[in-house]
């Protein structure tokens, strides 16, 4: 009996590898994705490890040293020091500690609750549960989410806490809204419609039928949305709704260097370049993504 | 028709007034003083309590909604506590400003997107398909304030092309307001070298704006493009001889530019919210940059409206492009006639 | 001179894999006024060979590696786009597969029959009489494919129309203008068998009016065998057999065109034939020498060397093995 099991386990495993195989080859064919994934890893081994590897540890939080400050980009500081002389290096690493979190926070909070509104939705499709979850979604997404979290954050105190929480708050429609669009083109196919002939649970429909289904456009979104929420979390700083100083984040840094333009280029330019790159990295993982999985568009 | 654009209607009304309640209950709900917020640190508690009446924070949420929504039907949205002025004039001296960068920004995104999509997609893999590709990547990237940081640093602070603050230069008189739109309203006043230095200003933020639009709307088309190049009826409109001219400009473009019109509501949506950043860099005196201001200081009504005026202008635009794509394609036309 | 002739054709697609080497070496030719039927199975190269001569082939992916399309004598392959457009306009035309892909959704009937004929005249001027002129032409080239109510018709919309409808709108088109070649590939195929029969009897009326010459694509035996003078049998990329249609169908030859006649099911009680063994080759490393060589029960060494040139089997009858070698 176990040895049947066991056989079977192996079977499975050997043909999760083997589509996992099939997947990487896919991914690998563009390298621009593949790039991304290179850049999307070296960021985040390094804000990871930020405290062990950045030049100057001490400068990501209140560190003044007047001495050195607004010093160009040399090999003492890579990409320069920004007015109280801490290193910028430093501190855009820290930076995308702080975005890779909120944009981990964000989904992980905001993804799941989506997720389930939305199969339910998409399978009870035409009844009045519906209606009431679908009409809910419209009006978080009729505005734009930025907006909706301005006025939040504004309301509350504004620190990093808070911005993540915002966010959180706005994300879940468009998950909502992504599986509804799937469950319900997949309320009327066979192996639904035979789930329930065999009486399988409503849990067992919607968890272990539809939702595999939507894993791929789910993760896709995922990778593609890591993008806008630090994006999204950059904006909410830049306008100072985000965290506060002397927290090292990407948006406040490209906000106070603006104001030292152009002499200090290098504070606020090099944390705006380190925002593009990781959103740049994000979106091309996504489009790999995209290709392995086929997604039409999410 | 008329049946169809009557639901819209009323689902976006019903949307609206949800939106209403929602960014009523986030403005009433949430902890913080907004009575206190008004009057600064210096006031007194009997000070506090009387505005916090005046603004009817001591009722219950339900009361406080009647006494907004009442006022809304009568055109009052209450006055700001931040300019002390009816909310509605703040409003009808902001939006224009805003009006004028967000049509300008819309315009260039529209039409240079489709034009480097079409080309894209027409010479798909040729040298300017790639450079497309990655001009977009990096477009859809960057962030709107980004870009107009980029463009201030390179165009108006390194090479001294273009001014970076406001809609005019202090020293030049406004002209009189008609439209509200600094171009046109010093056309019409007659004054030609007026409306060339506000466009001027208009240029940078229009173009940070624009820019990940265009890269949006660019990719889109393309794509449209490239997989009708590959339709069978492409193929037989070649086949029967159908001149180059009108194979690209009418029986391709048609079908292609469908998806990018479809997504101009959201991008529209989209500008908006960039507007809120773009308009705080340039120092836009415009609604946008109104709305941060007026949040940061919590002032409710302001806000309030802030969020309905962005609401009710979303979703006008997405019923203009539903009933344009109704017109664009007949698919969609001839099923909404039959059902 | 031959219409139309092609002569050693090879055509392939680059794709990630590999090569695809489809087209191996194509040799035929339509005459003035002919009806010819091209059959094979599904994969054989038809489609490709249709587009390379129409000059509508994908490049890339596909390569046109060597070979001519002799029209009157005047390679189609070297031909300018100018001179292409030409053609298409005065001299060829063709009708694929699928009408509900064939006809653009975004236009009416009227506009799309109407910019054919505006395109395809040199002189045509801009006034309404011109105008009305064509949308006349366009009403009665509808009215001859058998469409009811072709008035109607012309401002409909493709998505308004069946699936028959659809393609007698594309035969309309194919034959509004006077064509002196029709390519049909598998005019009929996605039709219902009770409207097929139809077209293709009002296809070939018109075709046999004009006066025009005629490819007809199909895996049919029954069309052609109503419809042609003179076959080809094509197998994974070059023809196996030609010859009259009915000396052809009556002593097949050829090891392949011998399996798919006994493939063809038929209703007097012998049961389902058990077909060809084994299924077209893959293309990215075809079998050396005869591409039919490991599904032929009569294979020979020398059939693994080169492929069989065309040998006379009498009567205009010729077939491409080594069989008929003496």
């Amino acid at each position: 009996m176990w040895q049947e099991r066991k056989a079977d386990l192996v079977a499975t495993m050997k043909l999760r590898r083997q589509s996992l195989a099939k997947g990487w080859y896919k991914y690998s064919r563009n390298p621009l994705s593949v790039l991304g994934l290179i850049v999307l890893v070296l960021i985040g081994t390094s804000a990871g490890l930020a405290p062990y590897i950045t030049p100057y540890p001490a400068h990501a939080g209140a560190f003044t040293n007047f001495r050195e400050a607004g010093q160009p980009p040399s090999w003492k500081h890579l990409f320069g020091t920004d007015r109280i002389g801490r290193d910028v290096f430093t501190r855009v690493i820290f930076g995308y500690r702080f975005s890779l979190l909120l944009g981990v926070v964000v989904l992980s909070l905001g993804v799941a609750p989506g997720v389930v509104l939305g199969l339910i939705a998409g399978y009870r499709r035409g009844t009045w549960v519906e209606i009431v979850i679908m009409r809910i979604t419209d009006v978080f997404l009729a505005v734009p989410p930025l907006v909706l979290a301005l006025a939040i954050t504004a309301m509350l105190t504004p620190n990093l806490l808070n911005a993540m929480f915002a966010i959180a708050l706005l994300w879940w429609p468009w998950y909502c809204r992504l599986v509804f669009a799937v469950a319900s083109s997949l309320r009327n196919q066979f192996f639904v419609r035979e789930a329930e002939l065999c009486g399988a649970s409503r849990a067992h429909i919607l968890f272990r039928e539809i939702l595999p289904n939507c894993v791929a456009p789910i993760l896709t979104k995922m990778t593609l949305d890591m993008g806008i929420v630090i994006l999204l979390g950059a904006s909410l700083s830049f306008v100072g709704l985000g965290a506060q100083p002397p927290t090292p984040c990407l948006g406040t840094m490209v906000a106070d260097g603006a104001k030292r333009l152009p002499g200090e280029w290098w504070s606020t330019i090099f944390p705006a370049l380190a925002i593009v790159l990781v959103i740049l990295a994000f979106n091309l993982v996504g489009d790999g993504l995209r290709d392995v999985f086929a997604v039409e568009e999410v | 028709m008329a049946k169809f654009i009557g639901q819209r209607l009323a689902q976006s009304l019903f949307v609206l007034f949800g939106l209403s309640l929602l960014i009523f209950f986030i403005a009433r709900v949430v902890p913080g003083d907004p009575a206190r917020a008004a009057l600064g640190f210096l006031a007194t508690q009997d000070q506090v309590e009387k505005m916090r009446a005046e603004m009817h924070l001591d009722k219950p949420f339900v009361v406080q909604y009647y006494y907004w929504f009442t006022g809304l039907l009568r055109g009052d949205l209450g006055k700001s506590s931040y300019t002390h002025r009816p909310v509605t004039t703040d409003l009808g001296q902001f939006i224009p400003a805003t009006l004028e960068l967000i049509l300008f920004a819309t315009l260039i995104s529209l039409t240079v997107g489709q034009v480097t999509g079409v080309l894209a997609g027409y010479f798909r893999n040729s040298w300017f398909d790639g450079l497309s590709r990655l001009i977009s990547y990096l477009g859809i990237a960057t962030p709107s304030f980004v870009v107009a940081i980029l463009l201030i640093f390179v165009f108006s602070q390194l090479l001294r092309l273009a001014p970076s603050v406001g809609r005019l230069p202090i020293m030049v008189a406004p002209p009189p307001t008609v439209t509200g739109f600094m171009v046109l309203d010093a056309l019409i006043a007659g004054r030609v070298e007026v409306a060339l230095v506000a466009l001027k200003h208009l240029l940078l933020p229009a173009v940070s704006l624009a820019l990940i639009h265009i890269a949006q709307e660019g990719r889109i088309t393309r794509t449209s493009i490239v997989e009708n190049l590959d339709k069978d009826y492409i193929t037989m409109h070649k086949v029967h001889g159908i001149r180059t001219s009108r194979l690209v400009f009418k029986y391709l473009l048609r079908p292609s530019i469908i998806p990018t019109v479809a997504v101009i509501g959201l991008d529209f949506a989209f500008l908006m919210s960039n507007a809120f950043l773009v308009e705080l860099v340039f120092m836009w005196p415009g609604f946008a940059r109104y709305a941060v201001t007026t949040m940061l200081n919590k002032d409710l009504n302001a806000m309030v409206a802030v969020v309905l005026v962005i609401g009710v202008t979303f979703a006008m635009v997405n019923l203009l492009v539903d009933i344009l794509i109704t017109f664009l394609d007949p698919t969609i036309r001839i099923q909404r006639r039959g059902g | 001179m031959a219409l139309l002739e092609v002569v050693d054709l090879h055509v392939g697609y680059r794709v990630f894999e590999g090569y695809l080497k489809v087209l191996n070496g194509v040799n035929f030719e339509i005459e003035e006024q002919e009806r010819v039927g091209l059959v094979g199975e599904t994969g054989c190269g038809k489609t490709t060979l249709v587009k390379t001569i129409l000059r509508v082939l994908p490049v890339p992916p596909a390569r046109i590696q060597r070979g001519q399309v002799l029209y009157h004598g005047k390679d189609i392959l070297l031909m300018s786009p100018r001179e292409v457009r030409g053609l298409r306009r005065r001299e060829m035309t063709a009708i694929f597969q699928d009408p509900l892909q064939a006809l653009n959704p975004m236009f009416t009937i009227g506009t799309q029959l109407r910019d054919i004929l505006k395109d395809s005249q040199e002189r045509v001027g801009r006034g309404q009489r011109t105008q009305r002129a064509i949308t006349a032409r366009c009403i009665s080239a509808l009215r001859d494919t058998g469409m009811p109510d072709p008035e109607r018709i012309m401002s409909n919309y493709p998505i308004q129309l069946s699936g028959g409808m659809r393609q007698r709108v594309c035969i309309a088109e194919a034959l509004s203008r006077n064509v002196r070649l029709l390519l049909a590939d598998e005019p009929t195929t996605n039709l219902d068998v009770t409207i097929q029969d139809q077209i293709l009897r009002k296809l070939d009326q018109l075709v046999d009016q004009r006066g025009a010459s005629v490819l007809i694509i199909t895996h049919s035996m029954g069309v052609v065998r109503d419809l042609t003078q003179r076959l080809y049998i094509m197998y994974a990329g070059s023809m196996v057999e030609t010859g009259r249609t009915k000396g052809v169908l009556a002593s097949p030859l050829h090891p392949y065109t011998q399996g798919l006649m006994r493939s063809v099911p038929r209703l007097t009680g012998q049961g389902i034939s058990d077909g060809i063994p084994g299924r077209i080759p893959n293309y990215l490393q075809p079998p050396s020498g005869c591409r039919f060589h490991p599904r032929c029960a009569h294979a020979m060494p020398v059939c693994v060397e080169a492929p069989p040139p065309f040998y006379p089997a009498g009567d205009n009858h010729r077939v491409a093995c080594y069989l008929y070698r003496s």
